[in-house]
């Protein structure tokens, strides 16, 4: 957009600290067994939002959008008191129409009907009625505050790499309706010049890394530009090529690399970005968790869903030590989950929420032995 | 890395008709509308709101009424967060009551209530916002009413954002609208305060959106119509700049507006201008010059290189309206009022001769060309027109605003720096005692005698 990020609603009112986070959470947290079980549900939304934008063919960015809209809706809301899945409709189809990729809402309403209507989705029933989910989409603008101008850690990612947005870039901001090349304000990330030389296949590294990160609430705890930087940080370790060229760097001498044309002292290059290396860090711990975790997040049909995304890459390197094997229909003792089986969490979170709901508040009925009902409950 | 000093404490809480629109099983025999108008307000009046790190009003030149400072300090009272984190809501609180069932009638709908959205300001939380005082346009896609905040006891205008004619939710154009206001801040633009929601829980007459805008006392339309005030060429002069500083601001950040035309440029009367209604509005490629709609701008504001068929182009299209309007100033009416696209470009090439290739090369490649090019030559009348109303030097000007070829036309910027306004007599000068002039330009019954004629004589004439 072309109002500079510092001044933004982004910035200064949708960044919000843990704090709030877990408060948003509190009601959601009585119906599940542990925080853990939510961070897999922001994996399972993730993912779902990934699936309908793909199948409504809208571009990365308007994915992203989408996600953010759905985080901030839920700052506010309780899984347990509302529908994800028409939220999540409704994110899309408004994400879409803020980021000047409008799509028909007939459309958003049969592709959710197909892909909620799946069995591992609980083969939920999504209303037909298109009006119903044009009144979710009202409300979620309503709790949206109407900030609907959301910053993605892409642009500052190509801009770090001197790429053109829209330039060879999977998914990219072509055609992309923000101002660009206008007046931006003075470039949010707060570093001065330089630009970072990567190769093409990094690059898109680091650009998957960020797609992943809507997997998490990072959008809502930490400024676009540290995501990026932190995934450039990630890229720099885990493209082989490239942490070769770290590596090699690191140990030749500078004075030999300074006769021809230096290669690029990548180190040197991040710690010149004025950004607070702490919360970069910071930032990179947190994605490195959400792929450990994630990579106990079984889909059920493998690999779908995992374009675009650097999963496989951090898998790869992260399984070589442990060796898990794979169990189909396993429940989350194993430590391994399926969408069916957070589908059924779900779906238990909300009737259980409705039970107490329906016996009100003098004795809240603490679900005590949830895990006798879910069995009972999967038969 | 700057942080905001009230991290975590800005978001307020949900729409309580969220939890209405999930009701849980036993809920079936709850009514199905809301209590009242539920809305929310977001956030409580504030001026500072959608343009942040301003929060400290930026000196301008004009007196600060009295009540502009009242609204200052409401914003510092929003600015100051809790100190703890707003209690998180139980749920029981906002399950829908049994109340009599609110009639979607007008006068109910219309009175706003603040909600409990605004978590960190609990002094404005409840009691009616905003009191509609009479209707006083139509904008692109709703009615803008004139209302007084009942806090403050200033006026806004909202602009209702119809929500029960759209079958596909949200209008984007709204949408749209939306963002580029809440990016832009200038003098010369007219200022987004806030955003408010109405839920009427199905009850789709009743949910709509409103825009709050800063109040504006007429707009050009009504006001060089009216015979009380004479304005002189200082004045003239003034609002000329005003625009042209507006559509500067509007073109550097990438904005192209689209539909300049007299009723969508506001006046107040401090004698400043404003542009409005940014409907048609859409930000720009400065450097890929992309494919847009050509049914855009009010006909007799539209640039013949829209009426050629051109679907490339840029803010090039404002200067051209900015020039019908710099005329329209001095003569005080339309200049070129064609009935539809054929009949308005004989009416351009009547009062500035048809187009030569040479003067407008690229003319040739225009999609309509060989459908509308002129039939015959004739000779530019410009200056004998229009001398008896304008000077030498704003000739020069307006005759640069309505350059045949846009590349050759000026560019906002540059056209500030013209001798019209650098060198030349009188120098500037707003008209601050148009608040004296009896305020009749806003009300209903001459906007709608107004409307009433502008839609007899408009008629067959395309928006869009």
């Amino acid at each position: 957009m072309a109002t500079d990020f510092w001044s933004s609603s982004h910035h200064k009112r949708w960044i919000v600290d843990r704090a709030t986070l877990k408060q948003a959470r509190s009601d959601d947290l009585q119906y599940v067994e542990n925080t853990e079980q939510l961070d897999f549900l922001n994996i399972y939304f993730g993912n779902l939002i990934v699936k309908l934008g793909q199948r409504l063919q809208i571009r990365q960015r308007v994915i992203a959008t989408a996600a953010v809209f759905f985080r901030r809706f839920y700052i506010k809301n309780s899984y347990c008191d509302t529908d994800p899945f028409i939220v999540i409709a409704a994110c899309c189809y408004v994400a879409a129409k803020a980021e000047e990729q409008p799509i028909h809402i007939k459309a958003v309403v049969s592709e959710a009907r197909q892909l909620f209507g799946q069995e591992e989705y609980g083969g939920k029933h999504f209303p037909s009625d298109n009006s119903k989910l044009a009144e979710m989409e009202f409300y979620l603008v309503g709790d949206l505050e109407c900030d609907l101008t959301v910053f993605h850690p892409y642009r500052t990612l190509t801009t770090l790499c001197g790429k053109e947005p829209g330039h060879a870039m999977p998914g990219a901001e072509a055609g992309e309706v923000v101002g660009v090349g206008v007046d931006d304000g003075p470039r949010y990330w707060g570093t001065g010049e330089g630009k970072l030389v990567l190769e093409e296949g990094a690059l898109q590294m680091a650009w998957f890394i960020i797609n992943d990160t809507y997997r998490s609430e990072l959008c809502l705890l930490y400024p676009p530009h540290l995501i990026a930087i932190a995934a450039l940080y990630l890229t720099l370790i885990l493209h082989p090529k490239t942490r070769a060229a770290v590596q090699g760097a690191g140990s030749s001498t500078r004075r030999s690399a300074r006769q021809s044309r230096p290669p690029q002292d990548f180190v040197e290059w991040l710690a010149g970005l004025r950004v607070s290396h702490t919360l970069v860090t910071t930032v990179v711990q947190e994605i490195v968790s959400l792929y450990s975790l994630w990579d106990r997040f079984r889909e059920d049909a493998p690999g779908e869903g995992d374009s675009g995304s650097a999963r496989g890459v951090f898998a790869r390197g992260a399984s070589a030590g442990t060796k898990r094997t794979r169990e189909t229909g396993s429940s989350i003792e194993d430590g391994v989950v399926t969408p069916a089986s957070l589908s059924r969490l779900l779906f238990d979170m909300r009737r259980m929420r409705m039970e107490d709901l329906a016996h009100p508040p003098s004795g809240r009925p603490l679900a005590v032995n949830k895990m006798l009902e879910r069995t009972q409950a999967s038969g | 890395m700057p942080t905001s000093p009230v991290r975590g404490f800005r978001i307020g809480r949900a729409s309580t008709a969220v939890k209405r629109f999930f009701p849980g099983e036993d809920d079936e025999d709850a009514p199905k509308w809301s209590p009242a108008v539920r809305t929310q307000v977001y956030p409580p009046p504030s001026t500072a709101r959608f343009i942040p790190g301003t929060a400290v009003p930026t000196p301008s030149s004009r007196p600060v009424p009295a009540e502009q400072s009242t609204a200052q300090s409401l914003d510092v009272k929003t600015v100051n967060p809790p100190l703890e984190t707003p209690q998180h809501q139980q749920p029981e609180h906002h399950l829908p009551t049994a109340a009599t069932p609110a009639k979607p009638s007008l006068q109910q709908a219309l009175h706003l209530r603040d909600s409990a959205t605004s978590a960190n300001s609990p002094q404005v939380s409840s009691g009616e916002l905003y009191e509609i005082v009479s209707q006083v346009g139509e904008g692109t896609f709703g009615k803008v009413y004139k209302a007084r905040n009942s806090l403050n006891g200033l006026h806004v205008a909202l602009k209702r954002i119809r929500m029960e004619t759209e079958k596909d939710g949200f209008p984007v154009t709204a949408m749209r609208e939306i963002k580029l206001l809440q990016s832009l801040r200038n003098d010369n633009v007219v200022q987004l305060y806030e955003m408010m929601v109405s839920n009427g829980m199905h009850l789709s007459s009743l949910r709509s959106a409103y825009m709050v805008f800063e109040y504006m006392d007429h707009d050009l339309t009504g006001i060089l119509a009216q015979t009380q005030f004479q304005f002189t060429d200082a004045h003239l002069k003034s609002f000329c700049r005003q625009m042209l500083a507006g559509l500067a601001y509007l073109h550097r950040k990438g904005v192209v507006h689209r539909d300049i035309k007299g009723s969508n440029i506001l006046v107040n009367n401090r004698g400043e201008l404003k542009l409005a209604d940014f409907g048609l509005a859409r930000f720009y490629q400065k450097r890929r010059k992309s494919d847009y709609t050509n049914r855009v701008i009010t006909l007799w504001y539209r640039p013949p290189e829209l009426l050629f068929g051109a679907t490339v182009y840029g803010p090039e299209v404002d200067m051209w309206s900015a020039g019908c309007i710099m005329l329209e100033l001095f003569t005080k009416k339309p200049i070129f009022q064609g009935n539809d696209e054929l009949h308005q470009l004989e009416f351009i090439f009547k009062i500035l001769g048809t187009p030569t290739v040479e003067q407008w090369p690229s003319v040739v490649n225009l999609p309509w060309y060989e459908l509308v090019k002129p039939k015959e030559f004739m000779p530019s009348h410009f200056r004998d027109f229009f001398k008896k109303w304008l000077s030498p030097a704003g000739l020069d000007l307006a005759e640069q605003l309505l350059a045949y070829d846009p590349q050759k036309r000026i560019s906002a910027l540059d056209a500030m720096r013209t001798p019209y306004f650098l060198t030349e007599e009188p120098p500037e000068a707003r008209p601050v005692d148009l608040a004296t002039l009896e305020g009749e330009w806003h009300e209903l019954e001459t906007k709608r005698e107004r409307a009433k004629k502008r839609r007899r004589t408009e008629e067959g004439k395309m928006t869009q």
